[in-house]
């Protein structure tokens, strides 16, 4: 169908633009106004009432780039960022690909695989925090064990990779089953019959066939990596020492908690920033995909 | 046609909303409400609720109050959301928060002070208004005091003929004594578990030579602080040096986190908790006998006492309904059940003279030992009021363990002090 040259083109656009009119106010009024506030008030002086004083030019980016609590957050920030992201991927690809054949039990997986969906982020990470919790933790009382859990700082990042992990597994668990069992049969029955299978139908048939959807997973697991902040206030306050003080726990700290809107407005335009150019690289990579 | 139905629906709806809204406020005004946000947890909240009913029960009810008590998570979340209601009509009448929220509140114009709301404080504990007290008058009415307390093992204690240490060089002593390795050197037993930070240094730096400050401004009371003191005095540069003595008997975890669990179950003899924790933590003690005692001092010199902790109640509406509610909440009957129910000190020292607080001290002894730590400190020692409280706070853990680990006594004395005074410079550049 097409509108080329009709009056009824500038109609359908008129009426597409009224449909989108709703979200284009909500995102407006909670996304751009706020983005937009951050941007502008990041170059001036700003008190905790948000009165504007005076003018910073670049004194806020220079007294963030000064804290040594922040240049740290993002040591934590990149450390999670490295561990996590692999370590999702793998084990969520690794569930989706040992469970993409259905069969009359794959529901059991399933069903164990899809709960992490339902339950709220609050409690497993409060459950994850009795589970963890030092030497008198409930992982050691149950296996006699010594794991120091959140109480070093080594312990601490690994069991918020864990608890990021179970997080995340849900989603990206249903988003790559889906595509495994979406792939077109006769393509699977025309390697099969070229002679591959196992090992080889996999990895050089199956999984270049999903590569977008993972390619998905890894971009959804980045940025809540990069977002993390909710779990961290639940799980480790950030601790100990600082070595679970994400940018955005340090945000929330100095920011939210401490009203200090000098880190607030040019942290927020900086991760503004970061997210704004992770998008961009991402369609642009979607875009030269979809040309080819 | 359907333009000119739908604006008719649209007018129609709008105006039920008004008239019900209208309907609402009219309602409601027999009866003022007062609500409370607060942030007692557990069989805390319960008793804090069953005052609270009490209230709406007796004076609410002959006076045309109706008292509601909302839980809004620990004392900071309160403050959190105070700072995210503020501006708006959203709110609450009265608020119970902690030291930390001083230094917002004391900035902020939507704040009703104790002095403007009138409130005969004649009867409170002078610790308890000097703690709150600013530039401006009483910020908030102290209502669930508590003192720093030394937590031990007295069981373990007794056995090897040990008792609470009076100073840190002592304690030192029996960490050494009390801390247990297995044959593989893995420690089963700590003597001590958990690193100080700004709650137990305002006592450790503030009780040194009869009174100390961290900060200038008396700790910031005086007006925003300027800078931090604990470096030109020594203050920190001492505490530091006698700590490191625990530190050095290898029977020392630096857990931040579950220190609590951890003495409870028996793998550390000894630790530092607020005496609100007092009930929880006898109760949940795995198979021995919790013993109390005041935190150890510095040195012989520290004389100052216990800086005054816990939280206090802040009003952000001027009215008499918001002031019979904090005069009764301060009573010395009030103060007394309060304090029986959750180990809480009393702030009315009416209280302590009453029967039932009398015959409650002789059954549980080790409710005594923080009223009377705190009674018996300078009551010029304060909390420190300092912007960015929370990142100061972490940063304390960190600038410790690294010196513990290494790092230079003067080196580290250093790092904190350009941490605070950057912090109370940029707060002090955006908002005075």
């Amino acid at each position: 169908m097409s509108f080329k040259k009709s009056g009824k083109k500038k109609h359908f656009q008129n009426k597409a633009y009224l449909y989108l009119l709703p979200a284009l106010t909500v995102a407006a009024a909670f996304c751009w106004y706020p983005s937009v506030k951050s941007i502008v008030e990041s170059f001036l002086v700003v008190n905790q009432g948000g009165k504007v004083i005076g003018f910073a030019a670049f004194d806020n980016y220079r007294r963030l780039f000064s804290d040594q609590a922040f240049l740290h957050s993002i040591k934590v920030s990149v450390t999670f960022i490295l561990l996590f992201v692999p370590a999702n991927t793998f084990v969520t690809l690794l569930a989706a690909s040992l469970t993409r054949r259905p069969s009359r039990l794959s529901f059991i997986p399933e069903y164990i695989f899809f709960t992490p969906v339902a339950v709220s982020l609050s409690a497993y990470s409060l459950l994850m925090s009795d589970i963890f919790r030092g030497e008198a933790s409930v992982l050691n009382n149950l296996f006699s064990t010594a794991f120091s859990g959140i109480t070093t700082p080594a312990g601490a990042m690994a069991v918020l990779v864990i608890l990021g992990i179970f997080l995340d597994f849900g989603l990206d668990y249903i988003l790559l089953m889906c595509a495994f069992r979406s792939i077109d049969r006769s393509v699977i029955e025309a390697a099969r019959m070229d002679g591959a299978g196992g090992w080889r139908l996999y990895w050089c048939v199956e999984v270049p066939m999903i590569k977008n959807t993972v390619l998905v997973t890894i971009f959804l697991a980045l940025k809540d990596a990069l977002l993390i902040s909710a779990p961290i206030i639940i799980l480790t306050e950030g601790g100990p020492y600082r070595s679970t003080e994400t940018i955005m726990f340090y945000y929330y700290t100095e920011a939210f908690r401490s009203g200090n809107r000098a880190v607030q407005n040019a942290l927020a335009s900086i991760v503004l920033l970061i997210a704004g150019a992770g998008m961009t690289v991402y369609s642009i990579f979607k875009r030269k995909k979809e040309a080819l | 046609m359907k333009k000119i139905f739908s604006a008719v629906l649209l007018i129609i709806f709008l105006s039920s909303v008004h008239v019900f809204a209208a309907g609402l406020r009219e309602s409601s005004s027999a009866l003022t409400e007062v609500e409370i946000w607060h942030s007692a947890q557990g069989s805390n909240a319960e008793v804090f609720d069953s005052i609270i009913e009490t209230f709406n029960n007796t004076i609410g009810k002959e006076k045309g109050i109706v008292a509601t008590s909302i839980y809004q998570g620990k004392a900071n979340d309160v403050l959190t959301k105070i700072n995210a209601a503020s501006g708006t009509d959203s709110l609450p009448d009265i608020a119970m928060m902690d030291a930390t929220a001083a230094t917002d509140m004391n900035a902020s114009d939507y704040l009703v002070t104790i002095d403007a709301l009138g409130i005969d404080t004649s009867k409170i504990i002078e610790c308890g208004l000097s703690s709150y007290t600013s530039e401006k008058g009483l910020l908030a009415l102290p209502f669930n005091a508590s003192a720093l307390l030394y937590y031990y093992n007295k069981t373990l204690y007794d056995s090897l003929g040990l008792s609470a240490p009076e100073t840190i060089d002592q304690m030192a002593y029996v960490v050494s004594k009390t801390g247990l390795a297995g044959s593989n050197g893995k420690l089963l037993r700590v003597g001590f578990i958990g690193i100080p930070t700004t709650f137990e240094l305002s006592t450790f730096i503030g009780s040194q030579n009869g009174l100390s400050y961290m900060l200038d401004n008396r700790n910031g009371h005086d007006g925003v602080a300027t800078k931090a003191v604990f470096g030109e005095e020594g203050t920190y540069k001492t505490f530091l040096l006698e700590w490191k003595k625990v530190f050095d008997t290898g029977f020392y975890s630096t857990a931040t986190t579950g220190t609590t669990e951890e003495f409870t179950a028996g793998r550390a003899a000894a630790m530092l908790a607020s005496s609100s924790k007092l009930a929880t933590i006898i109760n949940s003690a795995e198979g021995f006998e919790v013993g109390v005692a005041s935190v150890p001092m510095v040195n012989e010199n520290a004389t100052g006492g216990t800086v005054i902790s816990g939280g206090a109640l802040f009003a952000f509406s001027d009215n008499e309904a918001v002031k019979t509610v904090l005069e009764y909440l301060v009573s010395k009957d009030v103060q007394a059940i309060w304090s029986e129910g959750t180990g809480y000190v009393p702030v009315n020292t009416e209280s302590y003279e009453t029967e039932s607080y009398r015959s409650f001290l002789k059954e549980n002894p080790l409710y005594k030992v923080a009223s009377d730590a705190l009674l018996s400190s300078n009551p010029g020692m304060t909390n420190v009021w300092v912007p960015s409280a929370y990142s100061i706070y972490y940063s304390f853990q960190t600038n410790i363990i690294n010196y513990l680990n290494g790092t230079g006594v003067d080196e580290t004395v250093s790092e904190m002090e350009s941490i605070i005074n950057s912090a109370i410079k940029t707060y002090r550049e955006q908002n005075l």
